[in-house]
């Protein structure tokens, strides 16, 4: 049989996609993060520990398994301010989706080098007229990114640190 | 094509209703297939086609009123998608048409994709629908909005390139 040409494809592009599509508002950002993949993903997957470090108007993550095979995983948030919602999640290496009545939030990540990771994160508001908000709903929605790889090198430096204390 | 997989309605109500986690999972579904559409139409700008293709399906998903027939409705989609966006790209180098190898023939087991670049986006479509989708002359006509004149002179003079290039 012949080798027919498959398109690449990958989890930040799956992002843009439902970026482009959701109903509402949702933006996507992304960057080129100075880490391998996997380092990366440990850190944005530890969601109940690393989203209120990073992400605008998260205080605490909760999570919590519905107990049904294959249903996605829930997850309760609070906010600094009014936000108090259950959020149910599609997480995956590589991907992570996850929706409440109101919120939609997105990261995707995939290898760029042995090094770096292009990293992705989306933020959104899933009602009717969404749009107009928009910019007043910055704060909620706006882009973390700066953050997220100030988090990266913060575990990067703890974890050197934690080894040259064991080395010693 | 592929066979509609079970709970493939359910997952498409979902997904027109607004679920985005509905919408990551008929992501998941239909992206291997719209890559081998895209791939050999597009070529090297194939994961942009690709991309393109799905935000055309999702912003479409609405009008689609028969779930069982979503893979048929989503190759039109992506193969017009793919052909648009190649045709557009300043790498499309479409080349004198010749002859292609017919399905089984040897010489197409060698170098499909080089082969491919010698010919323009709309060739390439004729070629896959025909060839590796299975389509009949009227359908592919129909699939591409062309006289079925068009796919034939299109299909033949495609496979006379081919040889010419595999004589050289």
């Amino acid at each position: 049989m012949p080798q027919w040409p498959v398109a690449d494809f990958d989890p930040v592009r799956r992002l843009h996609v439902i970026a482009a599509t959701a109903p509402g508002s949702a933006r996507i950002d992304e960057a080129v993060l100075d880490a391998p993949f996997d380092r990366v993903w440990s850190v944005a997957a530890d969601l109940e520990r690393t989203m209120p470090l990073w992400i605008p108007d998260v205080r605490t993550v909760a999570l919590r398994t519905s107990g049904t095979t294959g249903a996605p995983l829930q997850a309760r948030i609070h906010g600094h301010t009014r936000l108090r919602a259950t959020f149910a999640i599609d997480l995956s290496p590589g991907w992570c989706l996850m929706q409440s009545r109101l919120v939609l939030g997105g990261m995707a990540a995939h290898p760029e080098t042995d090094r770096t990771t292009r990293f992705a994160f989306l933020g959104g508001l899933r009602f009717p007229g969404a749009r107009l908000l928009a910019p007043a709903l910055r704060p909620f929605t706006g882009s973390p990114l700066a953050r997220f790889a100030a988090l990266l090198d913060q575990d990067i430096d703890q974890e050197i640190g934690q080894e040259g204390k064991a080395d010693g | 094509m592929q066979e509609p997989p079970p709970g493939l309605a359910e997952l498409v109500r979902a997904a027109q209703g607004g679920d985005q986690l509905a919408v990551g999972r008929l992501l998941d579904l239909i992206t291997p297939y719209v890559r081998r559409l895209c791939g050999p139409i597009a070529l090297d700008d194939g994961a942009d086609a690709t991309q393109e293709a799905l935000i055309a399906v999702f912003r479409k998903l609405p009008q689609l009123r028969d779930p069982a027939a979503l893979f048929g409705w989503v190759r039109a989609i992506a193969v017009r998608e793919a052909v648009r966006h190649a045709t557009r790209s300043a790498r499309s180098q479409p080349a004198e048409l010749g002859e292609l190898p017919a399905p089984g023939d040897p010489q197409l087991a060698a170098d499909i994709r080089d082969v491919l670049s010698r010919l323009s986006p709309e060739h390439r479509a004729v070629l896959l629908l025909r060839d590796l989708e299975g389509l009949d002359e009227r359908e592919t006509a129909a699939l591409l909005a062309v006289a079925p004149g068009t796919v034939k002179s299109r299909l033949s003079r495609a496979r006379l390139s081919f040889r010419k290039a595999w004589q050289q």
